[in-house]
């Protein structure tokens, strides 16, 4: 079995506001298997976000702080490394897709010159004139049988020679032309028609959901071998979100890379995911194979998110909601953060927080990729409406 | 989309054209201020002039105020800039010294770039925190100096204290080589005299590092005002993301776009700065603009002259202008976003 790309054990990231201070991100640990896509869901508000940005040490800090736990990628846990080491890891290391993509491309240069940066940051990586974290970067696994006929197929060849001294030289020979060429082909690699125009153009002169396109390209043309996507749809008109969405499944497919795709919206992690946690109020309470917590969920708060996800696991009458509303994170309730809209809620629930178990008594204890809940009742769940 | 260039030229015409009244204005206000209270004065005005001068002084201003400054407006008009009263053409002295001025306020401009701004981009960086204190005490004490104390103690004690001459271009009165553009490093380049280019980057320092000096806090305050209000944006978190260093992020990405809101007020400081070298250069011997105006108006025991300080005022007016047209076309190529219209 090959090791984890990303292995999170016990994370807490706190905010300090004035005088208070609260936990956005509390005891959260996940493991990413390379190429696997693991999907987070949960609410507007419960740390998903948080949770994205504090493993490549995005967040400002202070206000926000690690306050435990490590994040380990590929064995270095970046919680330790210090600020000036950090951008070595980010870029070809972690790359990520963010949320709001109207103002996350730099406005005063063409797009041309940021995809080219990023292409550039890789390849002095490549070829070892910038130090980079883990000797260089490493690429996604385009591990597709070698008769595909799709995109990245095509662009495997083009983009990803076999070996990196060979890549070194000819980095070193690359003419303007063929460096163009490269941005060409990532811009191609997501679908932008007429690609030649868009590289000279401005990012106020392209709509939202290109934008997102190019920041797409921008992370993947530093091949990562982790990708955050950060709910990459949620800021787009809905047509645009669905043509982003096809987008990101498709390359998903092609790319076979390690991916953590954080999002509000069921229905793309059950299709592109492997693995699925569910996140309430800064914790993971259900965590498991896509297929069984989506067919058997343990947890009451993801049968209540189930239930309330619109069409395809509902066709008729009207939507339900989960009653209440995200708890303040600086005045969680005692015990279980979901008493207070569970209806499975009891005194021992008031206790403290269920741990994450195994829904399987059987099953080992720490087992990290089976079906896990934190619920006292789990076996209850399933007779819920 | 896009931007055509036949705007740029259009917006620079326009701005050219906006000078008319701006100059016109200037001139009525000089010529009004100096000559309202001159009529029967020249007596005190030149106590130890020869009787032709006060003669001459007397017919010159005794006539009505208007028709003194049609008299003055005609003769501009012509290219005739006026005289001093001893009979000295103002245009080529102004045209001499002109240059000189330029290099010094050049100089100090290249100064408040390379050293406020990156000033405000460290006090932005580490808002809150000790270098931006140090920041802030720094420019403040630059702001808070009068120019003719900067300048004279630059000039007195610094100077000699770190080895600097303190006076005039050169070491040598006259340097060995033709002067073509009287200014006096680019003189000595020209020349390819590499020991009098030392000599003279050596006198431009002091009076350039004072005059930056002085008008360098707006521009590390802007810069740390507009950092501050970039730093938080989103393409900065993307620029940090892709795995530039803190520098790059700093410097290639946010002041990128800081800069817009600092390049409108560095034209802005341009009037600063040709006023304060109107001290600066008297103080530091530098042959320049500024060390006319000072003699113009009197200084020094010189006698006065009101053609040359109108001449100077509409110089310097000119200069500022120029100046914002160069802000506001550098502010249109920084952000693609901005028309020019």
């Amino acid at each position: 079995m090959t090791d984890p790309v990303l292995v999170v054990d016990g994370l807490s990231v706190t905010y300090t506001v004035g005088a208070g201070t609260f936990s956005a991100v509390s005891d959260v640990s996940l493991e990413i298997e390379p190429g696997k896509v693991v999907g987070i869901v949960g609410e507007t508000g419960c740390g998903k976000s948080t949770l994205a940005q504090a493993i490549p040490r995005l967040l400002p800090e202070p206000p926000a702080s690690i306050g435990s736990g490590s994040i380990r990628f590929k064995g270095t846990d970046l919680v330790k490394v210090g600020r000036r080491q950090l951008p070595m890891v980010r870029g070809t290391g972690i790359g990520m897709i963010f949320q709001e993509p109207l103002n996350s491309l730099n406005p005063a240069y063409r797009v041309f010159d940021q995809v080219a940066e990023s292409i550039r940051i890789r390849h002095y990586r490549e070829m070892g004139w910038v130090r980079s974290f883990h000797g260089g970067p490493e690429p996604f696994d385009y591990s597709r049988p070698p008769n595909t006929t799709t995109v990245a197929g095509s662009l495997t060849k083009s983009i990803l020679p076999s070996g990196a001294a060979e890549e070194a030289v000819r980095d070193r020979l690359q003419t303007r032309s063929q460096f163009r060429e490269e941005v060409l082909s990532y811009l191609r690699l997501v679908r932008i028609n007429d690609p030649e125009t868009i590289l000279n153009l401005y990012p106020h002169e392209l709509s939202g959901g290109m934008r997102q396109r190019i920041m797409i390209a921008m992370a993947l043309s530093e091949k990562p071998a982790l990708l955050i996507a950060d709910e990459p749809t949620s800021a787009l008109d809905v047509t645009i979100q669905a043509q982003v969405l096809t987008l990101m499944k498709e390359l998903i497919d092609e790319v076979h890379a390690s991916i953590l795709f954080i999002s509000h919206d069921l229905g793309v992690v059950a299709e592109t995911a492997d693995e699925i946690g569910v996140m309430y109020a800064g914790r993971i309470v259900e965590f498991g194979p896509v297929a069984d917590v989506f067919r058997d969920p343990r947890h009451p708060y993801t049968k209540a998110l189930l239930r309330a996800a619109p069409s395809q696991y509902k066709a008729d009458g009207p939507l339900s909601s989960i009653p209440g509303s995200v708890p303040n994170l600086s005045r969680l309730p005692r015990g279980c953060p979901f008493r207070p809209r569970c209806p499975l809620a009891r005194d021992r629930c008031a206790t403290a927080v269920p741990p994450l178990a195994p829904v399987d008594p059987a099953a080992p204890a720490d087992g990290r990729h089976i079906h896990r809940t934190a619920c006292y009742f789990p076996e209850e769940v399933p007779g819920l409406p | 989309m896009g931007r055509d260039p036949s705007d740029l030229v259009l917006f620079v015409g326009k701005r050219l054209l906006q000078l008319i009244p701006v100059l016109f204005g200037v001139i009525i206000l000089t010529f009004v201020c100096t000559h309202l209270k001159l009529v029967g004065l020249c007596n005190a005005v030149y106590p130890h002039a020869s009787k032709e001068i006060i003669d001459a002084c007397n017919a010159k201003y005794g006539a009505p105020l208007l028709s003194q400054f049609v008299t003055y407006l005609t003769s501009l008009f012509q290219g005739n800039w006026g005289t001093s009263p001893l009979g000295v053409p103002v245009y080529p002295a102004i045209a001499a010294d002109l240059p000189a001025t330029i290099e010094l306020v050049l100089a100090a401009l290249v100064l408040m770039i390379v050293i406020g701004i990156p000033l405000g981009v460290v006090a932005a960086q580490y808002s809150g925190r000790w270098a931006d204190h140090f920041v802030r005490i720094f420019y403040l004490s630059g702001w808070a100096t009068p120019t003719y104390l900067g300048a004279v103690i630059a000039a007195v004690f610094l100077g000699p204290a770190i080895g600097l001459p303190s006076g005039g271009e050169y070491s040598t009165p006259v340097p060995p080589f033709p002067q073509y553009t009287h200014m006096s490093v680019v003189d000595a380049l020209i020349a390819g005299n590499f020991p009098y280019t030392i000599d003279a980057l050596e006198h431009l320092v002091l009076p350039a590092t004072v005059l930056a000096f002085i008008n360098m806090g707006i521009a590390t305050r802007m810069t740390r005002a507009s950092m501050l209000e970039v730093l938080p944006l989103d393409y900065v978190r993307s620029a940090r993301m892709k795995g530039l260093s803190e520098f790059f992020v700093m410097y290639k990405h946010a002041l990128r776009n800081a800069l817009i809101t600092t390049t409108t007020v560095l034209g802005v400081t341009a009037g600063g700065l040709l006023a304060g070298t109107v001290v600066v250069e008297e103080v530091f011997d530098w042959p320049g603009i500024g060390q006319y105006a000072y003699d113009a108006i009197g200084g020094g025991g010189s006698t006065a002259n009101f053609d040359g300080a109108i001449a100077v005022v509409i110089v310097f007016a000119i200069g500022v202008v120029i100046a914002n047209l160069i802000a506001d076309i550098l502010y249109g190529v920084l952000d693609p976003r901005v028309d020019w219209r």
